[in-house]
């Protein structure tokens, strides 16, 4: 569980369903997101799952996992492009949780609240690595995948400290040049987020 | 935060446009621009008859563009708590009338792709501002409104410059299935509700039964459906008086007529600002603003709605 260091950090809950909904929609960065978890289908509510394989061999698709309706993805924007068309015909009283790192859940709810949900409406669950996507205040680049506290950017190849201001308008965390005033002046690198 | 200033306001025009409903126009008595105002904005009018003053507090219908003029619509309520009646017996064109600055506690959201709105006779008042703000912007509206069927054709005057395919009329005398109204909205709807408490408690239950998430929920109240209820008397601990609540007043009424001036705002039940700790006693809770763990717990309640269970409380004022 991420252990917030400032007032702005998002918060995440362990997957819960919400107690009443009209549907639910499970969408996870991994295909094992729900391992060890027990999904309650006592609620008369639909239920799907929808989760990212990774693996350009796996099977996509619609399939039934343990009485679970599953959908599988290639990759997280196979995931988004498909999840915009459906959030785009829903109605009222779907409630969507979203399972994975913080730059897919952050991802998940841009869109979300694209097509006009609202946080009573979606459930964060943090699962995963710590990584994070960071954005150069500078350059706009997003750098990906960051586990060290200073990132170099993929764009204009700053050296960046990786802040803990996290935007969830862009959903990164802010980078600025850590050597502004001496170039090359850089502290140690540690893996921090791993 | 209780010195809201004031407003002169002179009588436009005051006409009829039902047996019991009255449209009155209300413009700045000195020609100096009123304050602008956003949908869903109400006005409270201090009015005085037979010495009793009465403050209540009506949505403003529409605004002019120029902001010379608030136009209300006011519907006269059997029994009158005396605003209703003074309006419709009393007031004149050319009468000026004291207001408080208008208020907010119900605008629409800015950020919904579908405003859907539910209305009930008088309750309709609000969506007329609604309606004007809305058709300027790209969000989808639809509105319901019933009324009884003598005032059908009243309320289909009111609404015409609106029509449009989505401004829907329905009589009371035809049964409507207000679920079937709420289903199968897309995921940006926001729903709204205005009009008598029973009416409101059924639409936003069936909205509750059918999954609506509470923030896309947005209701308001008339304040005449909170007034009155059985005398009682209320004990001021801090103030060391006791004031006798009558049958036809509110409790902050009551208590602003004994000289004491509790902070209070929407006198609606909805703002927060009048909530009062209870000392003794138990409440009859009326109001939008605590939740129904505090009303449980009856540790403290909005004066300005709400009375005593039994005949006697005491207060932390």
């Amino acid at each position: 569980m991420l252990s917030p260091t400032i007032p702005s950090r998002p918060r995440y809950s362990p997957f819960a369903l919400a107690p009443a909904a009209r549907a639910h929609l499970i969408v996870a960065e991994r295909s094992d997101a729900l391992e060890n978890q027990s999904v309650p289908t006592g609620d008369h509510a639909p239920l799907e799952f929808w989760a990212v394989s990774g693996d350009c061999r796996a099977p996509v698709g619609d399939t039934i996992l343990n009485g679970v309706h599953t959908c599988h993805f290639r990759s997280a924007s196979h995931l988004l492009s498909r999840l915009s068309y459906r959030l785009a015909i829903e109605a009222i009283g779907l409630h969507l949780y979203v399972i994975g790192t913080e730059s897919f859940i952050w991802d998940v709810v841009k869109l979300a609240k694209q097509f006009g949900m609202n946080s009573d409406e979606y459930h964060l669950t943090h699962r995963g690595s710590e990584k994070r996507r960071v954005y150069c205040i500078h350059c706009k680049t997003m750098t990906d995948d960051v586990t060290t506290n200073i990132a170099i950017c993929a764009g204009c190849g700053a050296n960046l400290l990786v802040r803990d201001h996290f935007s969830k308008r862009l959903s990164a965390f802010m980078g600025v040049q850590v050597d502004a005033e001496v170039a090359g002046e850089v502290p140690a690198i540690e893996e921090v987020y791993p | 935060m209780n010195e809201a200033r004031t407003l002169n306001l002179r009588v436009q025009k005051a006409e009829l446009i039902s047996p019991s409903l009255k449209h009155v126009v209300l413009e700045s008595a000195d020609r100096s621009p009123l304050p602008s105002v956003g949908a869903g904005s109400h006005i409270r009018l201090s009015l005085c008859e037979n010495n009793k003053k009465f403050r209540n507090a009506y949505s403003i219908a529409a605004a002019a563009d120029d902001r010379s003029a608030y136009e209300i619509i006011v519907r006269r309520v059997e029994p009158s708590r005396g605003g209703s009646a003074f309006i419709h017996n009393t007031i004149k064109a050319g009468q000026t009338i004291e207001a408080d600055y208008p208020g907010n506690l119900f605008p629409p959201s800015f950020t919904a792709q579908k405003h859907l709105l539910i209305s009930a006779g008088i309750g309709i008042t609000p969506f007329l501002s609604y309606l004007s703000y809305l058709r300027r912007t790209q969000a989808e509206v639809r509105l319901h409104h019933f009324c009884r069927l003598d005032e059908l054709e009243t309320f289909r005057r009111l609404l015409q410059p609106y029509s449009t395919g989505e401004v829907y009329l329905h009589p009371n005398s035809t049964k409507i299935d207000v679920a079937n109204l709420l289903q199968s909205h897309p995921l940006g709807t926001h729903l709204y509700v205005c009009g008598p408490e029973k009416f409101m408690e059924t639409v936003l239950g069936a909205a509750k039964t059918l999954h609506w998430p509470s923030s896309k929920l947005h209701s308001e109240s008339f304040g005449g459906s909170h007034a009155g209820g059985a005398p009682f008397v209320a004990v001021l601990a801090r103030s060391g008086i006791e004031v006798k609540v009558g049958e036809d007043q509110t409790l902050l009424e009551a208590i602003e007529a004994a000289g004491v001036e509790p902070p209070s705002l929407c006198r609606g039940g909805a703002c927060g600002q009048c909530l009062t700790e209870i000392i003794d006693g138990r409440p009859e809770h009326r109001d939008h603003y605590l939740s129904p763990e505090e009303h449980n717990a009856g540790r403290a309640m909005m004066i300005c709605v709400s009375r005593a269970k039994g005949n006697r409380i005491t207060l932390d004022l």
